[in-house]
């Protein structure tokens, strides 16, 4: 009996790894995605509220520790934060309601911004480039933006708007949500935790504590990354002279939180709005461009690794294939919720992994349900 | 202000944590926060709570019952200590990652109370003066149990 268990160290040993766990991961993870894609309308709430939950929960923590009780707390941090809500968006709602109503002649006047921009860049081209000049380069492109703007304005621009007016009210929901998960979340995960046999209670503990650290490092990081992103941003913006600077930042901020893909789609709308701007100001298109390169680069060089960091602790390559696979099943929203959302299921997968290859915890789990099959029976023995 | 919504009250629950050796030093809103953090489980006489070498994720405390700590597979002939309500084992396990020194068995039913390493490590961040209470108890146990060892 002696010696049942080797002696390593490393909290590493508790998880399971291998092509297995892995594939189970991959699979979980697309799996649902499918499912959170037939309830989208819940899944952005949702999202907001995980991320309103760790922006709020210092907060709660300070006054438990004040004295007050746990409820109380998230009661009066919900309750604040909801006044502040209300504080900023009564002078918000009228702008917005201004800017929604002339929100088409916006979007068409700066896609005709963009277009003329990129008109004048393929004359360039055409004078600088002969191939080009007697390809018809200018001719052939123009022929197609047209018709993509046309089709774009016309269908998927109105659909676009329709169905984001419709999902505003679910919105509602993430307050809502956020106020119970301060409010019952510890005590969610204790009863769940509880209801674990003895034997795997350490390795479940565990497990439990690299979820809520892994999903609290990204989604604090998350938040964190999109304040320096917008400072940077706004403040280079404010340089080159573009309007609502730091609106403008901000909005490019939150659009990365969609990977890869949201960082172009953010630096397209300033362009696009420098563009229509300052149509006889090339360079400040130009600036724009360098801009959110160098913000890009300080990103990935320096405030990814001080934020988000290796969060989630996964290689690149399944990291690349998972963001192809959660944009391929769940559009938009699959790109934002596939990195969280993998990591959390890798240290589940990893954990019961651990557990299936763990024999001394299975007997001494089946040690356990024998001595109380006995005592339960004992009287019935006699 | 924030007095208003203060609870003065001391509850059953927080006098039996105020009993456990761990947490005697701290007030009652610390006990709060530390409640909040606490898992409480319940063995019957003979289950094995941890094994030697295994990797230890919590620090226990015995709110009922006994726990004997031996060696490895010999509750009898490696019986190293018997321990009652109120102690705290397993507490190198909030320190490090070092594998247990000892198993743990329930010498009789019992419940204890659990405090995992993730969360003392949170109080770190979030509540150091609480944290360095615990810690300073923990120092004090550990200092008690080398002068035990060195008197026999």
């Amino acid at each position: 009996m002696k010696g049942a268990r080797d002696t390593n160290t490393g909290s590493s040993r508790y998880l399971s790894s291998g092509p297995l766990v892995w594939t189970a991961t991959i699979a979980c993870t697309t799996l649902l995605l499918v499912l959170l894609r037939q309830a989208l309308w819940f899944v952005v709430p949702f999202l907001l509220a995980i991320i309103l939950y760790y922006a709020l929960f210092p907060a709660v923590r300070r006054l438990t520790l004040a004295g007050i009780e746990r409820e109380k707390s998230a009661a009066i941090v919900a309750g604040v934060f909801a006044i502040a809500a209300v504080v900023a968006m009564v002078p918000t709602l009228p702008w917005l309601a201004a800017q929604a109503v002339s929100g088409e002649e916006a979007v068409s006047r700066y896609l005709a911004g963009g277009q003329a921009l990129l008109d004048r860049t393929l004359v360039m081209l055409e004078s600088q480039f002969a191939f080009l000049k007697r390809a018809e380069f200018h001719a052939q492109m123009a022929k197609k933006i047209a018709a993509f703007s046309g089709f774009y304005a016309q269908d998927q621009l109105t659909d676009t708007l329709l169905g984001a007016a419709v999902s505003l009210p679910a919105l509602l929901l993430a307050p809502f949500l956020a106020f119970f998960f301060l409010r019952d979340g510890r005590r969610f995960l204790k009863f769940c935790t509880d209801a674990v046999p003895n034997a795997y209670y350490e390795r479940t503990l565990y497990m439990v504590d690299r979820v809520d650290a892994t999903a609290r490092a990204y989604f604090q990081g998350l938040l964190k990354l999109t304040a320096l992103d917008t400072i940077c941003l706004g403040l280079g913006l404010l340089v080159i002279g573009m309007p609502n600077a730091f609106g403008l930042g901000l909005m490019a901020a939150v659009l990365a939180w969609v990977p890869f893909v949201g960082s172009v789609i953010g630096c397209a709308i300033v362009v696009l709005v420098a563009a229509t701007d300052f149509p006889s100001d090339p360079w400040v298109v130009y600036a724009a461009i360098a801009l959110f390169l160098f913000v890009r680069l300080l990103d990935d060089f320096v405030f990814m690794p001080l934020t988000v960091g290796r969060s989630l602790h996964m290689h690149p390559l399944p990291t690349v294939v998972l963001i192809f696979v959660g944009g391929a099943v769940a559009g938009i929203t699959g790109l934002i919720l596939v990195l969280p959302l993998a990591g959390v299921i890798m240290v589940i997968a990893g954990t019961i992994g651990g557990i299936v290859n763990d024999d001394r915890l299975r007997a001494r789990n089946r040690f356990a349900t024998t001595l109380r099959a006995e005592r339960i029976t004992s009287d019935l023995r006699a | 202000m924030l007095g208003f919504f203060r609870d003065r009250k001391e509850t059953p629950r927080l006098g039996t944590l105020r009993q456990l050796f761990l947490f005697a030093t701290l007030s009652r809103s610390e006990l709060r926060v530390i409640d909040g953090m606490l898992h409480e489980r319940r063995y019957l006489k003979g289950e094995i709570i941890f094994d030697e070498g295994e990797e230890g994720q919590t620090v226990y405390a015995v709110i009922t019952g006994r726990v004997l700590i031996c060696r490895q597979g010999e509750p009898e002939t490696g019986k190293i200590t018997e321990i009652g309500s109120g102690v705290i084992f397993g507490e190198l396990a909030l320190l490090e990652d070092a594998p247990r020194a000892a198993q743990a068995r329930a010498a009789e039913d019992c419940v204890l109370a659990s405090l995992s390493r993730g969360d003392f490590e949170s109080l770190l961040d979030t509540h150091a003066v609480v944290a360095s209470k615990i810690a300073l108890q923990l120092a004090r146990q550990l200092g008690r149990q080398l002068r035990d060892r060195s008197a026999r």
